[in-house]
C-alpha cells in the first residue's frame, strides 16, 4: 500500500505540494493526473527517497529494493549493450544475469540484447527502462510518465506491459498527463493540481460524482471544472 | 564489495566503448615510444629517459585527471548514477568502483612506459611507485572536479586547464629555472625527478605527493559535502 499524508514540499520560497493525501491500494495500477509542473515527479521523488518532504509523512509497503523505478530521464548507459546496462544492474542486486535476458524478453527487446542503447529509438530505449525497473522483480514499480512522447501503438505496448505486471501482483503508481491512458489503465487515479489533490478515486466513479451535466463528463472534463485549466 | 566490482566492470566495458577515453591510455605511451626509438638528441642532457619521463607526467596529469573527471560528470549528468544510488549502490562504492578501474587501467599504461624506458630492478619500482601514488593523486582530483561539475561540459572546462597545468608544467620546468621551482609542489614533477634520475632521494618526492594527495582529499570531501553524488 503507497500512502501520503499531508505531505509539503518546498524548493526555496516555492511551495511545490501543499498537503497532499491519498492512498493506492496493493495490487492495482494507480494514476497521478496532472498537468505540467503540478508536482508529479516531486512526488515520486518523495516516494522513493530522492527528496525529503518538508512534512508529512508516507509509506510505500516496499524497501528500496525492493522497488522499481521509471524517471523521466532513463539514465541508461549509451555505449553499453542492452543486456551489459541490466547485468550491471543484476550484479548490484545480487541476482543471476539471466533475470536481464528474461527483463529484455517481457519487454520485447530481446533480440536488441547486443545493440549498444545509443543506437535505439526512443520507444526501445523507454522499454529497457522499464525492464531495467523491472529487473528485480519488484513490489512496487513507479512510472514517471512511461509512455510520454511515444507513438500509440508504443504506448500501446507498455500499457499491455503494465497491466500484465499488475495480474503478477505487482502494484504500479504511474504519473501521467494523458487522460485517456489513465482511465484505460488505471484502477484509480488522483487529481493533482498545483501541488494539491483535487479528486481521487475510480475514473468512473469520479466522473459519476462530478454529473451536473445531463450526461455524464469524462474525465478531463472534471479537470477543467475542478481547476479550470487543462491537462496537456 | 561485489557492487564495486559491478561499477569497476561497468567502468572497463565503457572505456572500451569510449575511443576517447580509451586513446588517452594509449596515445601517450604510444608517443613515448615513437620518440624514444626514432630520436636521438646528441649529448642530450635530460637523459635517456626524457620522452618517458615527460609522456608519462602528461598522461597522469593531464589525461587521467580529465577521463576521471567527464567519466563522474557524465555518470551525474545522464542520471545514470541516481539510478545505482537508487539500486542499492554507496557513494563510497561507487567511488571505489570507478577509481579502482581507472588505477588499474592506469597501472596497464604505466607497465607499457616502463617497458619502453626499459627500467628493471629497484628502479622499476621506484617508478611503479611514483606513478601508482601519481595517478592516485590524479584520480583524486578527477572525481573532485567530476562531482564538482556536474555535467561533462563543465567537468571538460574545468579539468582541462587543471591538467595542462598539472601535466605540462614538469615538461616546460625542463627549460626554465623558475618553473622548475615552483613545479616542485607538484606531484607530477616529482615523477620526473625520480626518473630523470633513479638515484635521487625518493623521500622528498614521497612526501610532496603525499602533500598532494592531502590537498586533493581535503577538496574532494568538500566538493562532496557541498555536491554530493546524487545528480
Ligand atoms: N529541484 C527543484 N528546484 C526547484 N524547483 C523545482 C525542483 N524540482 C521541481 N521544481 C518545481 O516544482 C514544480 C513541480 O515540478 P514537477 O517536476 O514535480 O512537476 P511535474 O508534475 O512532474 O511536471 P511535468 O509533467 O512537466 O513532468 C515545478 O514548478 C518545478 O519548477
Ligand atoms: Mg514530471
Amino acid at each position: 500500500m503507497i500512502k501520503m499524508k499531508n505531505i509539503v514540499k518546498r524548493f526555496g520560497a516555492n511551495t511545490v505540494l501543499t498537503d497532499v493525501t491519498f492512498e493506492a491500494g496493493e495490487r492495482e495500477i494507480f494514476g497521478l493526473l496532472g498537468p505540467s509542473g503540478a508536482g508529479k515527479t516531486t512526488i515520486i521523488n518523495i516516494l522513493t527517497k530522492q527528496l525529503d518532504a518538508d512534512a508529512g509523512n508516507f509509506e510505500t509497503g516496499a524497501s528500496l529494493f525492493e522497488t522499481g523505478l521509471m524517471l523521466d530521464t532513463d539514465g541508461l548507459y549509451s555505449r553499453l549493450s542492452c543486456l551489459d546496462n541490466l547485468n550491471l544492474f543484476a550484479d548490484i542486486y545480487g541476482i543471476p544475469h539471466k533475470k536481464g535476458l528474461e527483463a529484455l524478453e517481457n519487454v520485447g527487446l530481446y533480440d536488441a540484447a547486443k545493440k549498444s542503447v545509443g543506437t535505439l529509438s526512443k520507444g526501445m530505449r523507454q522499454r529497457l527502462a522499464l525492464a531495467r525497473a523491472i529487473l528485480h522483480e519488484p513490489k512496487v514499480l513507479f512510472l514517471d510518465e512511461p509512455t510520454s512522447g511515444l507513438d500509440p501503438n508504443t504506448a500501446k505496448g507498455i500499457h499491455k506491459l503494465i497491466k500484465g505486471l499488475c495480474e503478477n501482483g505487482t502494484t504500479v503508481f504511474l504519473t501521467t498527463h494523458n487522460m485517456e491512458e489513465a482511465v484505460k489503465l488505471c484502477n484509480h487515479v488522483a487529481l493533482l493540481h498545483q501541488g494539491k489533490i483535487v479528486e481521487q478515486g475510480e475514473p468512473s466513479k469520479i466522473c459519476e460524482r462530478h454529473n451536473s451535466y445531463k450526461t455524464i463528463p469524462d474525465l478531463e472534463t472534471v479537470f477543467i471544472k475542478l481547476t479550470g485549466v487543462e491537462l496537456e | 564489495m561485489k557492487i564495486i566490482k559491478a561499477i569497476f566492470k561497468k567502468q572497463a566495458k565503457d572505456m572500451f566503448k569510449n575511443p576517447t577515453v580509451l586513446l588517452m591510455f594509449i596515445i601517450f605511451p604510444a608517443v613515448a615510444f615513437i620518440m624514444t626509438v626514432f630520436v636521438t638528441i646528441p649529448d642530450n642532457e635530460f637523459g635517456d629517459n626524457m620522452f618517458v619521463t615527460m609522456m608519462a607526467s602528461i598522461f597522469a596529469g593531464m589525461g587521467l585527471i580529465t577521463a576521471v573527471a567527464g567519466a563522474i560528470a557524465e555518470d551525474i549528468e545522464t542520471r545514470s548514477l541516481r539510478f545505482l544510488i537508487i539500486a542499492g549502490v554507496k557513494p563510497h562504492q561507487y567511488l571505489l568502483g570507478v577509481g579502482g578501474f581507472f588505477l588499474a587501467a592506469a597501472l596497464v599504461t604505466t607497465i607499457i612506459f616502463n617497458l619502453i624506458g626499459g627500467f628493471t630492478g629497484t628502479d622499476c619500482l621506484k617508478f611503479l611507485s611514483i606513478m601508482g601514488s601519481g595517478t592516485a593523486a590524479s584520480i583524486l582530483l578527477g572525481s573532485t572536479i567530476g562531482m564538482w561539475s556536474k555535467n561533462a561540459q563543465a567537468a571538460g572546462g574545468l579539468a582541462t586547464p587543471i591538467a595542462v597545468i598539472i601535466g605540462f608544467t614538469p615538461m616546460i620546468a625542463n627549460f626554465n629555472e623558475t618553473v622548475e621551482k615552483a613545479a616542485g609542489i607538484l606531484y607530477t614533477q616529482q615523477i620526473n625527478v625520480i626518473v630523470n634520475d633513479f638515484s635521487a632521494d625518493m623521500k622528498k618526492p614521497l612526501l610532496v605527493i603525499a602533500a598532494n594527495i592531502t590537498v586533493f582529499a581535503v577538496l574532494f570531501v568538500l566538493a562532496y559535502r557541498k555536491k554530493g553524488l546524487k545528480g
